[in-house]
This record gives C-alpha cells, sequence and structure tokens, in this order.
C-alpha cells in the first residue's frame, strides 16, 4: 500500500495506491496525520488505485471527514471503484462523503 | 520378602510337595500290595478249602469202599444163613467163611431170635480171627453176662428191618481195636424174622487213612462217628470218649464250637475257622454217606497263609526301603534345583509381568480388522509386531466427523523404555487429536509436552495424518518419520517434509502438507523394522522388495499378511532386530466429492493478514467467483480473523486462528477457530449507519460487515475455542 499526500493551496490530494487493508491502515493512519491537523480545506480522497478497503481503512475515511467537519473543510472521495462503491452503500458512506 | 524366606519357602514347598509325593507312593503301593494280598488270600483260602475237600473226597471214597465190600459180603450171605436156620450147626460155616473170604471182616455171628428154636432160647456162634495168634477162632456169644439180645447191633437190625452200621466201639476183648457191626436181619422161609447176621471190621486201617492225611505240615484229620465219637484224631486218649457236642461245650468260645458240631453232627459239608489255643483254624467237614460219620480236616491259620506273609512282610520292607530311598533322592534334588529355581523364579516374574505389560501395550492399539466394516469408502489394517516381548512402535487410528485421524510412530530404542514412551505418546495423541483438526497441531502439541517430560534423551519419530474421507483431501505432517508410499497407479514416496522427530527441540516448527486422495489409491505406512529387517546374511529387507509385495492388488490385509510372509521368508530364522509396524490405508470413495477443503492457519500477528487474502484468492480463483464477491468475502474474512488476533490473546502472548473453508457447490463455509478468551462477535450490537459523520463512533463497523456480507454467523464455544462460522450463499 502506498500513500501519496499532495497539497496545492487549500486542496489536499491523498492518493491510496494498493489495497487498504488493515495492517496497510496501521501505516496509513500515521501518514495521513498531517492532513488531520490541517483540514479546513478541500481534502481529496483518490481511490482510483485502491483495489481494496476493510473497516480499518473506512476509519481512516471517516476520522479525515470528521476533521474535516470539524474544521470547516470539505472531503471529495475520487474515483472509487463499483466493488468499494459497494462496501460504502454497506456501510453508510454514500452519504457521509461526496462521492465523484 | 527376602531372599531368604523366599528361600525358606521355597524349601518347604518342596519338601511338601516331595512328602506329599512320598505319602502318594506309599499310599498307592500299600493299596496296590494290599489288593494283591487280598485277592492272593482268597485265592491261597479257595485253594486251601479245594485240597481239604478232595483230600476228604478221596478219603471218603476209600472208606465207603470198605464199607461197600462188607455190606456186599454180608448180603451175600443172607440166603445161606435163611437156609441154615433150619440146620444150627451149619451156621457156623457161614461166618467162618464170611470172615475168612474178607479180610477186612474179623468177626461174624448169626444170632437167633430168642424163641426161634424151643429147646435153645440163644444161640450165636461168633467166629473171629484170634487178635493174639491170628488163628480164626469160634465161640458162643449166647452167655449169660453178654445177653446179646439187649445188644444194639441186634435190636437196631430187627427194629428197622434193615441192615445197620453199629456205633464204632473200642473191643476190649480183643486188643483195644476199633470196630463197628454191620447187622442185617435174617428172614427165614416163611418169612419171620429169625435172627441176625452181622460182620464185625476193624477200623485199624482207618486210623492209617485218615491220621496220614496231611494236607499242610500243621494240618490233621479228625473223623467221628454218627454219635459225635473221635474215632479218629491227633490225640488218642480222646478216642471214643465223650462226643464232640460234649468236648464243644467245655470250650471258652463255646458258640463257634457249638455251631462248629452242630454243622458236623447234622453231616453239612462246609467249613469254619475257629479258634484253638488263641490260633486261628480252619476246619472243614464233610459228612461219609450210609455210615453216619463225618470227616473233618483241620488246618491251622498259619499254615495256610504263613507264606503268603512273609511275602506280604517282605514286600513291605522293600516297599518302605524304597521309599525312603525316593525321600533322601527327592531332598537332594530339591537342594540341587534351590539356586537354580530362585534364579529361574525371577526370571519367570519378570517374563510374565512383561507379557502382562505386552498384553497391556496391545490394549492400547485398534485391532479390529477391517476397523470400520461398516463404512465402504475405507480399508485399512494395521499389525505390530514388537521384536522383544514390549516395544516402542505404535500406530493409531479413528474417525471423526468423517475425517480419519491416524499416525504410525517408532520410539528410539527398544524394549521396556520405549515401550513407556510408546504408550504416552498414543495417549498424547488421542488427547491431542480430539480437538484439533490439523496434523501440523498435533505434532506441535505432542512435540512441546513430549519435550517437556523427556529427561532420557529419547525421541519418537511420527507420521501423522488426518484424511477427510468425504473429499479424500488429506493433510499430514510427518516428524521425522519414514517416508510412507503413496500407491496410485504406481508406487512412489509420498512426498514429505522431514521435520525433526518429537521430543527433541521445543519450538522447531513443523510444516504441514496436503494432498488429495483419489478413489483406489492407498497409503502404506511402515516403521524401519521393515526396510531393515534382517537375514542372516546381513542384507536388509529394503524398499525393493516393499515395493514388489505393493505392486500386487490386494486388500488391505492382504497386502499386511503378504508383507509379513515376505519379511518372514526373508529374515528365514534370523531373530528380529526391531519392531515392525504397517498401516494400509485404501481409499475407497467413488462418490465424486462435491465440496471441497481448504484451511490455513495464522498467529496472531496483524502482518499475516496477506496470507489471508491469498488464501481467499485461491479460493475464489478455484470457484471462479466474481471480483466484487471475492472481495467481500475477503473483507468479511478478515474482518471476522483482526477481531480474533487484536482481542482473542493477550498482548504479547502468541495465538494461533485457524480458518478452514468449506466449498460446496452452492455455498461457502468459513470456520474460524481460536484458543483466545470467549468472545462471541454476533452479539456485538448493530452499528447504526444512518448517523452523521459527526456522530458516527470510530469502531465497530468490522463486525457489521460481517455479517451484512455473510448470509448466516453462527458462533460457538467448545473446548475452550471459540468457533465462528460464516456462510456465503454462491
Amino acid at each position: 500500500m502506498e500513500v501519496i499526500i499532495n497539497k496545492q493551496d487549500s486542496t489536499t490530494t491523498v492518493r491510496f495506491i494498493g489495497r487498504l487493508d488493515t495492517p496497510a491502515s496501521l501505516e496509513v493512519a500515521k501518514e495521513v496525520e498531517p492532513v488531520l491537523q490541517d483540514a479546513s480545506g478541500t481534502i481529496i480522497l483518490d481511490c482510483s488505485e485502491m483495489a481494496y478497503i476493510s473497516s480499518s481503512g473506512l476509519r481512516i475515511f471517516l476520522s479525515i471527514r470528521k476533521a474535516s467537519i470539524a474544521q470547516g473543510g470539505h472531503v471529495i472521495v475520487k474515483s472509487i471503484s463499483n466493488d468499494i462503491r459497494q462496501v460504502f452503500m454497506m456501510t453508510g458512506f454514500l452519504n457521509l462523503f461526496v462521492i465523484e | 520378602m527376602s531372599k531368604g524366606q523366599e528361600s525358606s519357602n521355597f524349601i518347604k514347598q518342596s519338601a511338601k510337595a516331595g512328602l506329599l509325593l512320598i505319602v502318594v507312593a506309599a499310599v498307592t503301593l500299600e493299596a496296590t500290595a494290599l489288593i494283591q494280598y487280598f485277592f492272593s488270600q482268597r485265592g491261597i483260602k479257595e485253594e486251601a478249602s479245594m485240597r481239604a475237600q478232595s483230600e476228604m473226597e478221596v478219603t471218603k471214597l476209600k472208606i465207603i469202599d470198605v464199607i461197600d465190600q462188607t455190606e456186599t459180603a454180608v448180603r451175600n450171605c443172607i440166603w445161606i444163613a435163611s437156609w441154615c436156620l433150619e440146620f444150627p450147626d451149619s451156621m457156623k460155616a457161614v461166618t467162618n467163611r464170611l470172615v475168612k473170604d474178607n479180610p477186612v471182616i474179623v468177626g461174624s455171628t448169626i444170632a437167633v431170635v430168642p424163641g426161634y428154636y424151643e429147646d435153645t432160647p440163644l444161640f450165636a456162634p461168633y467166629s473171629f480171627i484170634d487178635a493174639e495168634t491170628g488163628e480164626m477162632s469160634l465161640t458162643s456169644l449166647a452167655t449169660e453176662e453178654y445177653n446179646y439180645p439187649g445188644q444194639e447191633w441186634f435190636k437196631l437190625p430187627l427194629k428197622r428191618d434193615a441192615g445197620v452200621w453199629s456205633e464204632p466201639y473200642m473191643d476190649e476183648g480183643g486188643g483195644n481195636i476199633l470196630m463197628t457191626t454191620y447187622s442185617v436181619p435174617i428172614k427165614d422161609v416163611s418169612g419171620r424174622t429169625a435172627a441176625v447176621l452181622t460182620a464185625d471190621i476193624s477200623l485199624d486201617w482207618l486210623t492209617n487213612l485218615v491220621g496220614k492225611l496231611k494236607v499242610y505240615p500243621g494240618a490233621f484229620s479228625l473223623l467221628f462217628s454218627g454219635s459225635g465219637r473221635l474215632m479218629v484224631g491227633a490225640d488218642d486218649s480222646l478216642i471214643m470218649r465223650g462226643t464232640i457236642a460234649d468236648f464243644a461245650a467245655r470250650q471258652k468260645d463255646s458258640t463257634s464250637y457249638g455251631m462248629l458240631s452242630r454243622a458236623i453232627m447234622g453231616g453239612e459239608t462246609g467249613s469254619k475257622s475257629i479258634k484253638v489255643g488263641g490260633d486261628l483254624t480252619h476246619v472243614y467237614y464233610s459228612p461219609i454217606e450210609r455210615t453216619g460219620w463225618s470227616m473233618s480236616i483241620v488246618i491251622p491259620d498259619s499254615d495256610v497263609f504263613g507264606r503268603i506273609r512273609r511275602v506280604g512282610v517282605v514286600v513291605g520292607l522293600l516297599q518302605l526301603l524304597g521309599l525312603m530311598m525316593l525321600a533322601l533322592i527327592l531332598r537332594a534334588v530339591a537342594k540341587n534345583q534351590m539356586k537354580y529355581k530362585e534364579l529361574s523364579d525371577k526370571k519367570e516374574k519378570m517374563e510374565s509381568e512383561l507379557h502382562i505389560a505386552r498384553g497391556i501395550q496391545m490394549s492400547m492399539l485398534p485391532k479390529t480388522f477391517p476397523p470400520f466394516p461398516e463404512r465402504h469408502d475405507i480399508d485399512m489394517s494395521a499389525d505390530l509386531v514388537p521384536a522383544k516381548e514390549v516395544g516402542g512402535d505404535l500406530y493409531d487410528y479413528f474417525i471423526r466427523d468423517e475425517k480419519l485421524f491416524f499416525c504410525v510412530g517408532d520410539v528410539s530404542g527398544k524394549g521396556v523404555p520405549a515401550s513407556l514412551v510408546m504408550a504416552v505418546t498414543r495417549s498424547l495423541f488421542r488427547s491431542v487429536s480430539a480437538h484439533e483438526q490439523s496434523p501440523q497441531h498435533i505434532i506441535t502439541a505432542m512435540n512441546s509436552s513430549m519435550y517437556d517430560m523427556n529427561e532420557n534423551d529419547m525421541f519418537v519419530t511420527l507420521f501423522c495424518g488426518v484424511l477427510n474421507l468425504t473429499t479424500g483431501h488429506m493433510r499430514y505432517c510427518n516428524a521425522g518419520h519414514n517416508v510412507p508410499f503413496i500407491l496410485t497407479d504406481h508406487i512412489a514416496p509420498l512426498p514429505v517434509i522431514p521435520n525433526l522427530p518429537l521430543g527433541i527441540s521445543p519450538d522447531m516448527p513443523f510444516e504441514e502438507q496436503e494432498i488429495d486422495l483419489h478413489f483406489d489409491d492407498a497409503l502404506f505406512l511402515y516403521t524401519d523394522g521393515l526396510t531393515e529387517a534382517e537375514n542372516s546374511n546381513h542384507e536388509l529387507f529394503g524398499e525393493d522388495r516393499l515395493k514388489a509385495v505393493l505392486s500386487t492388488r490386494r486388500s488391505a490385509i492382504g497386502h499386511l499378511r503378504a508383507m509379513q510372509d515376505a519379511v518372514a521368508k526373508f529374515v528365514g530364522s534370523a531373530d528380529p532386530s526391531d519392531d515392525l509396524t504397517m498401516l494400509f490405508i485404501h481409499y475407497l470413495n467413488e462418490t465424486k466429492p462435491d465440496n471441497m477443503e481448504r484451511h490455513i492457519v495464522l498467529h496472531n500477528d496483524i502482518q499475516q493478514i496477506p496470507q489471508l487474502a491469498e488464501f481467499i484468492e485461491t479460493i475464489a480463483d478455484e470457484k471462479q467467483l466474481e471480483q466484487g464477491l471475492a472481495m467481500s468475502l475477503n473483507l468479511a474474512l478478515e474482518e471476522a480473523v483482526t477481531n480474533v488476533i487484536m482481542y482473542a490473546y493477550p498482548e504479547g502472548a502468541d495465538g494461533l486462528v485457524e480458518v478452514e473453508a468449506i466449498l460446496k457447490p452452492k455455498e461457502l463455509e468459513f470456520i474460524i477457530t481460536d484458543s483466545g478468551k470467549p468472545f462471541d462477535p454476533t452479539a456485538a450490537p448493530e452499528a447504526d449507519t444512518t448517523l452523521s459523520a459527526e456522530n458516527r463512533p470510530i469502531g465497530g463497523l468490522g463486525i457489521y460487515l460481517v455479517r451484512n456480507i455473510m448470509d448466516s454467523v453462527k458462533y460457538k464455544r467448545n473446548d475452550g475455542k471459540n468457533i465462528l462460522s460464516m456462510t456465503k450463499i454462491i
């Protein structure tokens, strides 16, 4: 799993590449810590290359979303696959995020 | 019991046995002797009786012969005596003739009935041999003092009108000779009784005839007259003095003498035993017809049985001597054997204990073949032959949940120590496999137990397998054991990772392998006692011979018998060098499995999650599941397993999670098992997915996902394990 964080102006893009399973999520949680600190802008979670997500991955998404709300920012989930969309649907995440 | 006591007890025992033997021998010998004596005695007694009777018979015949002669001679003269009545002077010629012609007749008279001749009242000329001169003499009995009409010899024949023998009497005038007289009545031509014709006979010869009879050295004979007077006997002073009845009445033992005298007087033939002066005496008696006499032969008991009694005493003494010698020999033998006996007792005891131990050891192993006669999907047979009384080989098998658990093992070493470890190993196998599905787990658990208790550096090689009888899928783990053979369309060694034997290293990992058996495939497991069986040329049985036996198609039990025969033939007379164990499993499930099984075992380390993903991916490929479904399954499994990894075991503790997948045509079942603290995920509250992001809790999604993805989720706690089973319809 690889996470690439790119900040341009007030927009932060987080690119998830690979499987966001539990062990990966433990790493990713540390890497996205700065994003949570600075969540007042727009955060784009780029899922185009994300193959899989587990509940721990969803927790990272949720924590980002919570930070964003707290700091008055926006979160956009971009390019999720149908399979992952299913997971989002199942967990009610479709209602929590703006999906593009 | 101390040695001293033991040997003194032994001596007592053998002394007892010896005594018993002697007593038995003595009783037998004596009984035989007694029986023999009894029968001999009877025979001898019978013989004595026969001898007495035959002697008496002969004597009787001789007496009767004389009597007959006399009677005949007298009867022949009756007519002439009758004729002479007319001529009284011629009477003396008749009597003279009678005496002269018959040597046995010593006197004769014709005594006329008083008054027959009117002129002479008494008339009785008497011819006789003069005892002194031996010359024929003549006299008259018609004297006043003799008064012949009053004599018995005259009266009785007239009274009875027949010939009569007189009671014997002593002829005092004629030299004390025992005499008897035969008298017959004489009638004249008109039929009137006129006179009595007599013949006196001397009984001298009787003394010779009867007195000389000697049946036995101490025996003697007696002759009694009709009135019971002794005519011939041992003591001359008693002759014709008193009767036998008087004599009997005077005896101390008057009853038996009385009986005897009555028998003799009654003219009976027989025998009686009486005491004469304290000595037992047998009296045989028999009457002499016509005379009214009775003859007896008296034989002292000592004469009859003296010899046999002497023989009996000699035989008895010899037997006693023999028995004493027997006792001495027994004593010597018992003493000599004591030491040997002590040793052999100990050996025997040990052997019998070993024999019992062997029984116990063998009873641990399943021994009924075929072991599952009701099943048609498996044919198997096993055999264990220890080289010594007890051995260190083992095998075991049982079926649980349609799975055949089996093992074959070999403890290092032989004999009693090996057999003890064997027993422990077998128990461990049973207890561990009772709640484990995985050979790897079984072997690992057994290893750690055995390592802990292994103080004698013994180790065990063990092959353990679990064969799913439904699918043919076999999981196995080999702890340093001989490589089994698999029989498919050819015979080949089963691919095995050797691993270390049990009891050597506490934390050496054991690797598990798997293989699918198909209908008619078979496995042959054995211990090195088979391939290393040695003949007298120190050649080994080897794998080639083994394969040669297996190459023929046979039943499981047939294979083992053929193998035993081949080994026996090869080894010949050489001693078996090692325990020999074989297990043959023939898989015969024809029905194509419609479900398959896969499984994976993970440690409680979150880094193992990718392996789980790989495991699911393999299944998805195999079942050709669409990607979305595969991902969902992966997600559900990951959530469930993560839960265990993160929370089931205490922080830092090592634990395992086993995932078993049962793949049916329309359904997938996953069973997640762990030995951690009890936790029922199905009891966790439902997560509310309708809440806004602010209000949603961070956790709780994992279980939610599992429940949503799977069609059913069930939890149970069993044997200290959490078992979560989840199914997904496909």
